[in-house]
This record gives C-alpha cells, sequence and structure tokens, in this order.
C-alpha cells in the first residue's frame, strides 16, 4: 500500500505544568523535572491529599497575558487552549487572510465546569458572575477561540473523554486529506476542577502520591491541566513557505473497545484495534515505530492493558521499540493528553530523544516490560502516541520527521 | 460533504410521539410550559431491564432511537457510532456538581461522573451492539448534530463498503434551565407547542430534548428513505443569504431545484428574523416547513429536522401544522433544511428522496 501524502505540522503550542511553552516544556522533559505537587490554586477539599500538575498562572495573569478585558467571561481551559494556540499559530506564521479553508477542531471534557461548579449556587442569587453561564458547554470555549482569532470556516469541538484531542488531531488530519480543509488547527484543552477530580478520586484510581506509570506498584494517577494545539496543513501548501514543516501526522487510528464504561478489556482490544488502524492509515510496520509515548496513566487497569496490547502488536516483549508514559511530569490532563503528548512526540523526533518514564521501580509481573526510564538519545523516525479514554474510545496517532 | 450518504434507517425521541410506528406529524402534541420534557417510549420494549436501570437519560434516548433506526433499515449492528450532543449526560452532570460541593469530604459514589462524559451515549450504544468501530462524539453546541454527519460522510469516503449509525441527542436538567432562564434564554410569555410563530412570536425559546439516530452507508437499497446530498455550517456570518447562495451555487442548484425549505423558526423573536430573510429571498415561491415549534429547541434538534425530512420524502406530503406560508409543493423530491440557534452555527442540510 502507498502512503498518502502526509499532512504536514506547522505549528505547535503548549501550556503544561512542566512549562508554559513548547521550549519550557522541553526543557522540563530533558531535565527529569516533573510538574507535580499539592493542590495550591484549585479551591477544593483535597488540596492538601492529593497531587496534582497545576500550572502557576491564575486566570487573573491568563487574562492579562492575552489581553482579555476582564468584564468578559473565559473559563479556564479555554484561556489555557488560547495561550497554546497562539503560540502554535505564530510558529506557522501563515497568512490567516490567504484565502486558504482554515478550520478549527478543539478538544475538551472539562468545558466551563470550572465556573460551573464555582458558581453552581452563587448563578442563582446574584447577578455577578452569570455573564459565566454560557461559558458552561464544552463547545463554547472553541466558538471564543474561533472569535479570538477570526477562524470562521469552520469550527467544532470533541469530547471523548481522554482521547479527545487525539481525536481533535486524527479529525483535522482527515479533512485535510479528504480535501475539506487546507489547514486546521487542532488540539486541546482541560483545566483541573473539582468536577474530575474528585471524579477520579471516587473511583479509587487517584494515586495518594506521585503516579507511577508501568510500575508493578502502580495505584492511579494525578491529574494535570494543559492545552496544546497544533496547526495542521497539506504538504504543499506548508511547502509553500520557507521553514520546513516540524514533523508529519503519517497515521491515525480509533477504535471502540466496547468492553465497559470505564475498565479496558483484559487484551487491550480497544487500543489494538486503534494502533492497528494508525500503523495501516500510515502503511508502516511495528518495526518502523522508533518510541511509543504510551497513554500509561498509572491506573492498574490502564498500564496493564494497554501493556497487553504493545505486546499483542509486537509479538513479545523484546520486539517492542522504546515506550515511556509522559504522565508523571505532566499528570494525566484528560482531554488535553492527546494534544501535550502529540507535541512531546513531535519534540522527540525534532531532538531525537527519548523523554523517561519517571517513577518506574520495577516491572508489572504478567507483563515484564521495561519502559525508557532515563533521557535517551537515538534515531527516532516514527512515534506512536496513545490515548484512550471512558466509554472504551481508543485512539492512537503517527507522528514522523520531517527529512530535509 | 463528500459523497451523498444514503439513509437506510431514522429513529427519533422528541416531544411529539415520534416513537410511535407510522407517525405521520399529523396529530401534534400541545404543551403550555417551558421546558418541555419528551414523549418517554416504552424503553423496555427494546432495552433490557437491567441495563436501562443503569442508564441516564441521554443514553436511553439514543440507545432506543439507535434501535428503532436499525430495525427500519434491518440492520443488526453497524461498522461505526458518529454521535453529536450539545450538553452530554446533564442530569448526572448536575448530580455530580452537587454531591461534590454538599460532600467533598466524603467518598462518593463515581456513577454520575463517569455517566457524565459526553461520549457516554456513543460509547453505550458501541456496548450494546459490540460495535468496536470508531467511536466519536462532537458537542460543539447547535452545530453537534452537522458535524456527525459530516464526519459520517468523511467515514463513509474512507470506508464505502461500511455502514455507520449517526445521531444527536440532547437531555434536560434540572438546575441548568435554571440558568439558561437566568441568561434569558427562554420564553416566559405563553410558552407553548406548537409555538407561535412570525408577528406573534416573542422573546426566549422552548427548551426541550430529544434524539434522532440515522443508520448510513453509500449504497443505496430497497429500504433507503433518502439521501444527503451535501451540508454545511458556518459559525457566525453577517450574511445568511450569502451563506445559503454559496451552498446552493457549489451544488450547481438554483432555489427551483428545491422542493420546499425546512426552516428553524423556534418562536424567539430576537433571531428568527434571518429565516424570514432568507425564506423571502430566496425561496419566495417555495412551500417553508416549520419543525422547531413542534420540537421545541435544543442543540441537536437539526437531528429532529432531517428525521422529519425524511419522513416527509416518504409520505409525500406536508401536514398542515407544520406548513408555515400555505404553498403546497408540486412534488417532493429534494429538502433544503436551515437552522441556527441565538444567531450562531447555522447549518444546512440538503436530503433528497431516492430512485
Amino acid at each position: 500500500m502507498t502512503p498518502p501524502e502526509p499532512i504536514a505540522i506547522t505549528g505547535m503550542g503548549a501550556i503544561s505544568a512542566i512549562g508554559e511553552d513548547v521550549v519550557s516544556n522541553f526543557r522540563s522533559l530533558e531535565q527529569s523535572r516533573h510538574g507535580i505537587g499539592r493542590i495550591t490554586r484549585l479551591d477544593t477539599f483535597h488540596h492538601d491529599r492529593l497531587m496534582a500538575g497545576e500550572i502557576g498562572l491564575s486566570d487573573k495573569a491568563l487574562y492579562e497575558r492575552l489581553a482579555i478585558a476582564d468584564h468578559e467571561a473565559y473559563t479556564r481551559s479555554t484561556l489555557l487552549a488560547l495561550v497554546a494556540a497562539k503560540e502554535a499559530l505564530d510558529m506557522a506564521g501563515f497568512d490567516r487572510h490567504d484565502g486558504y479553508r482554515t478550520g478549527l477542531i478543539s478538544a475538551t471534557t472539562v468545558g466551563g465546569m470550572d465556573a460551573t461548579e464555582r458558581y453552581y449556587d452563587d448563578y442563582l442569587s446574584s447577578a455577578e458572575h452569570r455573564h459565566f453561564i454560557p461559558t458552561h458547554p464544552c463547545g463554547y470555549g472553541a466558538e471564543q477561540m474561533a472569535r479570538y482569532f477570526g477562524v470562521n470556516d469552520f469550527v467544532t469541538t470533541i469530547s471523548t473523554a481522554c482521547s479527545s484531542a487525539a481525536n481533535a488531531i486524527m479529525l483535522g488530519g482527515r479533512m485535510i486529506r479528504a480535501g475539506l480543509l487546507d489547514r486546521a488547527i487542532v488540539g486541546g484543552a482541560d483545566c483541573l476542577s473539582k468536577f474530575t477530580i474528585n471524579g477520579f478520586n471516587s473511583l479509587m484510581i487517584y494515586s495518594a502520591t506521585h503516579c507511577r506509570p508501568f510500575d508493578g506498584s502502580r495505584d492511579g494517577l494525578n491529574l494535570g491541566e494543559a492545552a496544546a494545539y497544533l496547526v495542521l496543513e497539506t504538504a504543499g501548501l506548508a511547502a509553500r513557505r520557507p521553514q520546513k514543516p516540524l514533523a508529519y501526522l503519517s497515521g491515525y487510528g480509533n477504535a471502540n473497545d466496547a468492553f465497559h464504561q470505564t475498565a479496558s478489556s483484559d487484551n487491550g482490544e480497544g487500543a489494538y484495534l486503534a494502533m492497528k488502524s494508525a500503523l495501516q492509515v500510515a502503511a508502516l510496520h511495528p518495526a518502523d515505530i522508533d518510541y511509543i509515548n504510551a497513554h500509561g496513566t498509572a491506573t492498574p487497569n490502564n498500564d496493564l492493558t494497554e501493556g497487553h496490547a504493545l505486546l499483542r502488536i509486537y509479538g513479545s516483549k523484546d520486539a517492542l521499540p522504546a515506550f515511556s508514559s509522559t504522565k508523571a511530569f505532566t499528570g494525566h490532563t484528560l482531554a488535553a493528553a492527546g494534544a501535550i503528548e502529540a507535541v512531546f512526540s513531535i519534540l522527540a523526533l525534532q531532538h531525537q530523544v527519548v523523554f523517561p518514564n519517571l517513577n518506574f521501580s520495577q516491572p508489572i509481573a504478567s507483563l515484564d516490560i521495561l519502559p525508557q526510564t532515563q533521557l535517551k538519545h537515538q534515531q527516532i523516525d516514527h512515534v506512536l502516541s496513545n490515548s484512550f479514554g471512558f466509554g472504551g474510545n481508543c485512539t492512537a496517532l503517527l507522528f514522523s520527521k520531517a527529512h530535509d | 460533504m463528500t459523497k451523498p450518504i444514503y439513509i437506510h434507517g431514522s429513529g427519533s425521541i422528541s416531544i411529539q410521539p415520534t416513537h410511535e410506528p407510522g407517525y405521520r406529524f399529523e396529530a401534534v402534541k400541545a404543551y403550555a410550559q417551558n421546558p418541555v420534557p419528551a414523549c418517554d417510549p416504552d424503553y423496555k420494549s427494546l432495552i433490557p431491564a437491567l441495563q436501562l436501570r443503569r442508564m441516564n437519560k441521554s443514553m436511553r434516548m439514543a440507545i432506543f432511537a439507535s434501535r428503532l433506526a436499525l430495525q427500519e433499515a434491518g440492520k443488526e449492528t453497524v461498522d461505526a457510532v458518529i454521535t453529536g450532543t450539545g450538553l452530554g449526560c446533564l442530569s448526572d452532570s448536575e448530580r455530580f456538581v452537587e454531591t461534590v460541593l454538599a460532600n467533598e469530604h466524603e467518598l462518593l459514589n463515581p456513577t454520575p461522573f463517569i455517566q457524565s462524559t459526553h461520549n457516554m451515549a456513543a460509547a453505550a450504544i458501541a456496548l450494546s451492539l459490540g460495535c468496536k468501530g470508531y467511536n466519536m462524539t462532537y458537542v460543539n453546541n447547535a452545530s453537534a448534530f452537522a458535524s456527525a454527519l459530516l464526519d459520517a460522510g468523511i467515514y463513509l469516503a474512507e470506508h464505502p463498503d461500511h455502514t455507520v449509525l449517526l445521531g444527536g441527542v440532547d437531555e434536560l436538567g434540572a438546575r441548568t434551565p435554571r440558568f439558561w432562564e437566568l441568561a434569558g434564554y427562554l420564553k416566559h410569555d405563553n410558552p407553548v407547542i406548537p409555538t407561535p410563530l412570525a408577528a406573534s412570536s416573542s422573546p426566549g425559546e422552548i427548551a426541550a430534548e430529544g434524539a434522532s439516530f440515522f443508520v448510513a452507508s453509500q449504497q443505496p437499497t430497497s429500504q433507503t428513505l433518502g439521501k444527503v446530498i451535501a451540508g454545511d455550517t458556518c459559525y457566525e456570518t453577517a450574511d445568511a443569504v450569502a451563506f445559503v447562495n454559496r451552498f446552493l451555487r457549489r451544488y450547481g442548484l438554483a432555489a427551483g431545484d428545491i422542493d420546499a425549505v425546512v426552516l428553524g423558526y423556534n418562536g424567539d423573536i430576537r433571531y428568527d428574523a434571518v429565516y424570514s430573510t432568507v425564506g423571502s429571498t430566496l425561496f419566495a415561491a417555495l412551500p417553508h416547513i416549520g419543525f422547531k415549534h413542534i420540537f421545541g429547541e435544543y442543540d441537536t434538534v437539526a437531528g429532529a429536522a432531517l428525521h422529519l425530512a425524511l419522513r416527509l420524502l416518504g409520505q409525500q406530503d406536508i401536514p398542515q401544522q407544520l406548513l408555515l406560508n400555505g404553498i403546497r409543493p408540486r412534488s417532493l423530491r429534494r429538502i433544503l433544511i436551515y437552522t441556527q440557534r441565538r444567531g450562531t452555527n447555522h447549518g444546512l442540510i440538503l436530503v433528497e428522496k431516492e430512485g
């Protein structure tokens, strides 16, 4: 099978607990500097009990950075999204009025829930914060972004739990390939909220300490907040500008585990099918992959079943390429995870480096697979990035190196 | 849109008895309240009781409507499930927020959290059908159904032999409609269904809920209800006539090539003028069909409009209560749906009778 024309990635932006832009995220990854700590900014009962990957900037500081007037209603996920998308757009540097069709495909699960939970009773008794009422729906943030950046050709939002941003990236690629868009700003954002922290805590998959992806003793995740966006373009359009693309989106696949609302099937069927389909779209073999940025949430169920799915793709643990989960750096950033990890995958391609899987000491007995625990320089041509969510939603993306 | 997609089955739950076999939109249920909950079918007739007990309203409406669509199409399962929802599983979201605010220090029941996830309806359908294929959920407010439809078109172009289930679902919450009331979205004065339109309209919309699902593929069969030729969306436009015109030109159509237009009048005097402008400027000689005055307003009500259009193509008749301008169609082969909500998320769907 001949691979179709790859999709050029010409810009990226990221903000997470380990950095307010792409460069600072890379420095933290390179220096094994995680961003997980006690919860300080969010007003929650759990602030001394649970750890999370918080971004140090207050909402007020984000308003200022983005030059948004105080009286306007922007929730934190959208503020983070604007910061990351702005970085991506500045890097891509295309002329927004050149007549090419540009779409905005965003992803979120929290949406405006942080405002809703803050003002849930207040809205009824006081008019002071009612201008935040319209911000609740998940689709509202992308509409604000569209207005902020002047994108109107196509605007949509995906919400498929923790695979949301990976699916947004996938849709961007598919729409470009289908000839419906020339360019797409794709990614996702989720801020921390009491809703999600209590949700994962109620499921008893929230670690009381630092999360330990793929470790035999792992006992749950840390949540984080982040936003990351990519600019995708047809290779032809990207070639008209002097700078070469950062990397290519070469494959994508989505499948459903159809097993349980939250737990993955024992053999990781959905994950397996998603990876297989991404490889097929890219016309690549498993052996072509040099690094896997795993979903690796550090919940007992995810890492076990993802490991099984990886072993099914590769046949044996000896055939597995270097893999790591970067969630011990950022926390699990839910809808943003697929996008922030897409940025990390592209950084791995650009710098030819595998990022370490922190906090690992012993393998999961039944899998006996070892993630990469130290920063490792090696040749990397293709990176596979996994994102799996509630409802059995499994997505795999493939990123490939831009050759000179 | 990519290529036309053929619809072989259509199932709908709404505030009208659309789930009843052979419903022809002749007897329209009247209401004098706001919001208006959907007419509940006998969910147990198609969903096992044990599963049903665990399902929230979005999940049960989506599963029931998709079962109706599958039955009509004579299909047991599909290759992919693509849904749209503006607000997802709103009641479970509210329930979990309320639990967190009241009892954050206690160990909480995770079920409403799990089931508040926006993709739960699509996931529940996949689980009930054992469908391991592509599964997607769009949440872009009043264009959520349009995005699902667009994705179905792309998916079927990528997989020409596959069949997809696509649809939209939205449920009413309890607290959220009070917030809408405070935000000025809802109609106070004489909130009735059927809602008076045009000269007798007033500010505000009537909030409702529902689910509409469709079985689609790229191949016509003897079951085919109709085909969706094209769709388009636009988040904001200063000139809706130009938006509709561009669409017609792109598909080489003149107004005379269309037999009827379905317009999203919801009786909100603040936003309905755009329909009269588009209707009178471009389609003055065509029958104008309303749907939100009988379905109420919610983000994915465009799915109910598609269901209605497919039924009208089948019955070749426009019931009196739906016809807004008294013009009877010469024939009903091609119907254009135009809708928007509160001035944003404009959407067009062009449906044609097959054969």
